[in-house]
């Protein structure tokens, strides 16, 4: 039989409805709290967040093989020298601008994947993030790889599935996921539309669906959806309020990627933190940071994009705190960049490239060798690894939906995911309930020198 | 009392479940039966749906649901041959919606849905809207009639084919993906077969291929045999020269196919609680016993007393175009623009010609999540409020393409009508067509990136501008105390609730339940409402009919009340 602790799992089981217990009637926080001390509350949901990296990311620059001398002549202006980059090993150096992520690396909780990309690479911006997104280097599909990924991936909590962070358009890798993706650059696609007499209405609402049955049935299932959508967009709304903070227009700067500030990707981690910490449900978020096209001076403009990367994506990990470990980062960008740099200190549409995937229940380390320098197809690295077999592995390990039914072929899964590894002590405080308001103060971790 | 069944259902005794059902005094034909019955065998009930059924009674409504109305084939036919014409999946979509509308069989357009569901296959993959579209045909056919053919008639359908890499299934290197499909999704249900018999079936499909027909881009069933392997196969533990034809044979021959069959259909038609062991046994055999006659099992399970009863009442959640069609049908007084409704399916989770995938989509509480919820909530708004986007039927071509004929047709296609009766057909659906024509192709709605401007229904006159719109004055958002503008009269919900004029509040609220729910609301609910419309005041008068703060009101109600838990159900 459906017993009421069942049901409440079942309804409430994730959600932290505590949290704005003042908006959420009385008998609904009960039952929220009865709910979040059942022990089936803690099987949480995994998250992936896909942060895209819009422009074509120079892989080279950003994790450089520093000891290989093809590399140093191939980029006389823009090589690293041995002692400026992060070593991750005697070959492999970050960008020195990265030092979260090389903590990260350190910990164990960043994987590099090499040589990623796909047969007979399109240098075209649009083309090839097109076949990115899609998950199809054929381009048949029409519908995103992750708008494909919701329709077989459980949900709890009535949450809404996907979640793009961010002003533009929809991405594609979300589009046709019918009914299963909201966009924040799209706010009616999360209000709730009362015209004329709002508040009285909105009360109306709330109280016709409190009713205090407790029974097992349809009606009352729907009773609890519809009063976890109000809450679910109370969080949205409340985790957009604490973005909306009066903020010191001198602390913006796109280098400190300024927290508050949803066109930097350090404000649009924040706020999936956010939303993950307020317990939303959402399984797919997904965001972008532009500028990674370099023709041109790269070398500073790549080092601030690599910079805000790094410290938003460290921060990010930092301020989730105990949920950490619910949650994988996976990067990508439509390409990488000629070997060779050009007469302008940049360099130009290349092909082959490295990814990074981060997080916790991450494992570790470089997957796959890097691209010989000196077998190059145009003046570009060879690819090994299919973008797909990055996918699928997310997929079937980390999401748990069949890879198959989302690329239609079984790609090999790569060794990104441990989810039997133990994740680092939560913070003090981790796990529980946030409390709203402004978002945690998060320490920058000391420059890694040397 | 004999009449009514035990309140568990693992205490009904299936022979007892499937009897027909006679109204009784426990359970009479009355507005709330005659309701449950519409939703489940239509797209909800209209007012004048209501008062007709109770005055034709049971049996004979039952029967005009199962068949139709009797120009209803003369009106699909009028209907095919416009919707040939368009050439883009929003159009088809509008159409199709139309038909569900205004075809005079929804019975039909609701089995063609299910089927839809069941045979899923989305405009994604297959990206020819003429394909499409005749798969619809396909599914309308079929979908009242016997399943034998109609799974023959679905295994070469091209639509099918394309969707499920038919050409790439060959001699030399079979491709497994429809063989999979026809037993796992369209017939036997997963895990009443073998991977051998998946393999050795497929060998049986191959040179099932789609063609293009010359000088034409139509693509059709081909058969090639080049391509198909000849050898002995086993299937199912036969052993023989087996094609294609078998194939589809020997799965209607075996038994899993009719339980497979006869619990989705009771899920969709009867109730999405799992039912126990052994009470559709009857319903199974009935339907083997018929050679799989579809009609007569959707019969057996409409007029039965298991339908009738506390176990099916408000068993199953609405899908997207069950509420917003019912939504429109219940109180909207006049034909909205359905252009109108692909956003707010599509935020449903409901985009018609483009499931998911190759299983369809996730019925039942999977419906219903935050983003879905939110939207059923908004379109009820839209509905409550009556401000449709688009409020007129002046239709101009814009860009290159020329506009397909009919739509630019704002006379009855006289010319092409060679009865009376045709011609009637032809006024009602070129009105259709023109009123419902539609405007664009959404961005998103299947992933496609083509755009079509071509066709754009603009307000006609001062009368006709979008409410929204408000004469381009921005209205202030969310001002307590500031009313929006009233809608168009012809979209003004009020108009129904006040006819006949409502003498109390309680009157008021019992008639806004009747018309969402065929019964009233429950007790709780009706106070909380009435205290809401009364607004502080004692009393109601007549006079408040005419007041537009409380005609606003009465809209902003009628949204509660289709925002209540039991209106997602049906």
């Amino acid at each position: 039989m459906f017993h009421r602790r069942d049901f409440l799992t079942r309804t409430l089981g994730g959600t932290s409805l505590l949290a704005v217990g003042s908006t959420v009637p009385e008998f609904l926080a009960t039952a929220a709290r009865a709910a979040e001390k059942s022990p089936d509350a803690k099987a949480k949901d995994t998250i992936l967040v896909v942060v895209e990296l819009t422009g074509g990311n120079d892989g080279l620059n950003m994790v450089a093989p520093f000891a290989d001398d093809l590399y140093q002549k191939a980029r006389p202006t823009l090589a690293h020298t041995r002692k400026d980059i992060l070593k991750l090993d005697d070959y492999h150096g970050l960008h020195p601008r990265m030092n979260e992520l090389k903590q990260l690396f350190d910990k164990k909780q960043l994987a590099v994947v090499q040589g990623v990309g796909y047969p007979n690479p399109d240098r075209s911006h649009f083309e090839s993030m097109d076949i990115w997104q899609l998950g199809d280097p054929k381009r048949i599909q029409t519908t995103g790889w992750l708008a494909r990924t919701i329709p077989g991936m459980a949900v709890s909590d009535a949450g809404v599935p996907g979640m793009f962070i961010g002003q533009e358009r929809l991405p594609l890798a979300l589009q046709g996921a019918d009914g299963g993706v909201i966009s924040l650059a799209d706010r009616e696609s999360f209000k709730l539309k009362l015209t004329g007499n709002a508040p009285p209405r909105k009360k109306l609402l709330e109280d016709l669906n409190s009713g205090d049955d407790m029974t097992a049935d349809l009606a009352a299932f729907v009773r609890k959806r519809q009063l976890q959508t109000y809450t679910s967009l109370k969080k949205i709304e409340d985790a957009l309020g604490d973005q909306n903070q009066p903020k010191n227009p001198q602390q913006r700067n796109r280098g400190d990627g300024d927290k508050n500030d949803l066109a930097s990707l350090n404000g649009k981690l924040g706020l999936i933190g956010r939303l993950i910490t307020k317990g939303l449900g959402t399984r797919i978020y997904y965001a972008s940071i532009n500028g990674f096209d370099t023709h041109s001076g790269q070398a500073s403009q790549h080092a601030d994009l690599l910079g805000e990367v790094s410290s938003a994506i460290g921060q990010f990990f930092n301020a989730l705190g105990g949920e950490a470990g619910r949650v994988v980062l996976v990067t990508y960008s439509e390409f990488g960049r000629r070997v060779k740099e050009n007469g302008s200190r940049g360099t130009d549409h290349g092909a082959a490239s490295c990814l990074f995937v981060a997080g916790p229940q991450v494992a570790g380390g470089i997957i796959g060798k890097h691209p010989k320098l000196d077998d190059l197809s145009d003046g570009d690295l060879k690819f090994h690894t299919d973008f797909r077999s990055v996918y699928g592995t997310l997929l079937d390990n980390w999401l748990g939906v069949e890879s198959r039914t989302v690329l239609e072929e079984n790609f090999p899964t790569l060794p990104l995911i441990d989810k039997a590894k133990k994740p680092d002590a939560p913070p003090k405080g981790g796990g529980s309930a946030p409390k709203p308001g402004p978002a945690q103060k998060v320490e920058t971790p000391p420059p890694a020198k040397g | 009392m004999a009449d009514v069944l035990p309140s568990s259902l693992s205490k009904v005794d299936p022979a007892d479940a499937w009897k027909p059902w006679r109204p009784s005094s426990a359970i009479p034909w009355d507005q709330k039966w005659v309701a449950h019955l519409y939703r489940r065998a239509a797209f909800g009930p209209s007012t004048a749906d209501t008062t007709r059924a109770l005055a034709d009674g049971f049996p004979k409504t039952l029967d005009r649901l199962l068949n139709g109305e009797p120009d209803a084939t003369a009106l699909l036919e009028v209907m095919t041959d416009t919707g040939r014409y368009f050439s883009s999946p929003a159009q088809i979509r509008v159409w199709w919606l139309s038909a569900m509308l205004e075809s005079g069989h929804p019975l039909r357009e609701k089995l063609t849905l299910f089927w839809h569901n069941h045979f899923a296959t989305s405009y994604a993959k297959v990206s020819s809207t003429p394909l499409m579209f005749e798969q619809n045909l396909l599914l309308r056919k079929h979908a009242l009639g016997k399943f034998r053919p109609f799974l023959l008639d679905m295994s070469k359908d091209a639509a099918m084919l394309v969707w499920l890499d038919s050409n790439r299934n060959t001699r030399r290197a079979p491709n497994e993906n429809f063989a999979r499909e026809v037993m796992e999704l369209f017939s036997l249900g997963v895990g009443n077969y073998t991977e051998k018999d998946i393999q050795e079936a497929a060998r049986a499909f191959t040179g099932w291929h789609v063609d293009t027909v010359q000088n034409c881009d139509d693509q059709v069933f081909s058969f090639k045999p080049d391509e198909h392997d000849d050898g002995p196969k086993t299937v199912f533990g036969k052993t023989g020269i087996w094609g294609g034809e078998d194939i589809v044979r020997f799965c209607c021959d075996r038994p899993s196919t009719a339980r497979f069959l006869v619990g989705k259909l009771y899920a969709y038609l009867v109730s999405e609680t799992p039912p126990p062991k052994g009470l559709l046994t009857p319903l199974e055999e009935r339907f083997r016993g018929s050679d799989y006659n579809i009609s007569d099992l959707v019969k057996g399970m409409l007029g039965s007393a298991l339908f009738f009863s506390h176990h099916a009442y408000r068993k199953r959640v609405k899908w997207p175009v069950e509420y917003v069609l019912g939504a429109v049908r219940a109180v909207v007084p006049d034909r909205v623009p359905l252009a109108d409704l692909a956003d707010p399916l599509a935020k449903m989770g409901q985009v018609l010609f483009a499931p998911p995938n190759v299983k369809g989509w996730r019925t039942g509480t999977d419906w219903l999540n935050s983003a879905t919820l939110l939207a059923r909530n908004n379109f009820a708004e839209t509905v409550s409020s009556g401000t449709w986007a688009r409020t007129s039927a002046r239709i101009v071509a814009r860009g290159p393409v020329p506009p397909p004929p009919v739509v630019a047709v704002e006379e009855p296609l006289a010319g092409s009508a060679e009865t009376p009766q045709q011609q009637a057909a032809v006024a009602a659906v070129g009105g259709a067509a023109v009123a419902y024509a539609p405007v664009r192709e959404m961005v998103a709605d299947d992933g496609t990136r083509t755009v079509v401007p071509v066709i754009e229904v603009v307000p006609a006159g001062p009368g006709g501008l979008a409410p929204q719109g408000a004469g381009g004055t921005s209205k202030p958002k969310d001002t307590p105390g500031a009313p929006p503008p009233p809608p168009d009269a012809k979209f003004d919900t009020v108009e129904m609730l006040f006819n006949p004029k409502p003498k109390t509040v309680a009157a008021l609220i019992k008639r806004m339940g009747e018309v969402l729910y065929g019964e009233e609301i429950p007790a709780a609910a009706r106070a909380k409402t009435e205290k809401f419309l009364l607004d502080g005041k004692k009393t109601f008068s007549e006079k408040d009919l005419d007041n537009p703060a409380f005609r606003q009101k009465v809209r902003e109600t009628l949204h509660a009340l289709m925002c209540l838990p039991e209106y997602q159900l049906c």
